[in-house]
């Protein structure tokens, strides 16, 4: 499977990892391709820190409330965990990553493997029986 | 088998993944059935109803035996034989 992560809000990054949970389960390998607002959400300093969210703005701390009395895990822990059980390799965008001030794979949160370029991105994607955008 | 049948198995694996949402079942059976040796059967306890579906199909897809499902007050339990 090879996943597009293009969004830094923490609500679709945690179906990313609901969705990567499946996958590794399923035993498929992975290949994340973390774009623009992903990185920004992949950059050391954030990660865990992350607080925004996509849609409806005014139910965010409803969200939070709900995901930590269902003990959700985060989205870090998610990709964590998924990384642990099965292969899944996340790869930063180098553009995204230098718009966000982040050269080197040291700049980004530990689950990340490496910096690629698009070219890698689209032949992932073709050659994957799963494609997502997110 | 049985409700009968499934509560007098003994398994050689609990799971106990009550409290957890999906996919929390999912991932502790996917991380348990990797220490356990094929023919032994594991039991996952959960409270989440979408697991009901989930592991029996995961445990058909990935060559295990999906033996049963017995409901308890406020969980159930899966009972699978590892293929």
């Amino acid at each position: 499977m090879t996943m597009a992560l293009c969004t830094g809000s923490f609500d679709k990054l945690i179906v990313a990892g609901i969705i990567l949970s499946g996958a590794v389960a399923e035993d498929m390998d992975v290949e994340i391709y973390v774009l623009l607002y992903g990185a920004y959400a992949f950059k050391k300093e954030n990660g865990e820190n992350i607080d925004t969210v996509s849609e409806y703005p005014e139910l965010k701390e409803k969200l939070k409330t709900s995901l930590k009395e269902m003990k959700i895990p985060t989205w870090v822990e998610f990709l964590s965990t998924a990384k642990e059980l099965g292969n899944v390799k996340i790869y930063i965008c180098g553009t995204a990553g230098k718009i966000w001030g982040g050269e080197k794979v040291s700049d980004f949160i530990d689950l990340a493997d490496d910096i690629c370029g698009i070219g890698e991105y689209v032949d992932s994607a073709q050659n994957a029986d799963v494609h997502m955008l997110i | 088998m049985t409700t009968e049948e499934l509560k007098n198995l003994n398994a050689d694996k609990v799971v106990d993944a009550r409290g957890t949402a999906c996919p929390g079942p999912l991932l502790a059976a996917k991380k348990a059935i990797g220490e356990m040796s094929t023919g032994e059967v594991m039991q996952i306890l959960s409270s989440d109803e979408g697991t009901k579906r989930d592991i029996p199909k995961w445990a058909q897809k990935k060559g295990h035996e999906y033996l049963g499902t017995v409901e308890e007050s406020g969980y159930f339990i899966i009972y699978m034989k590892k293929g």
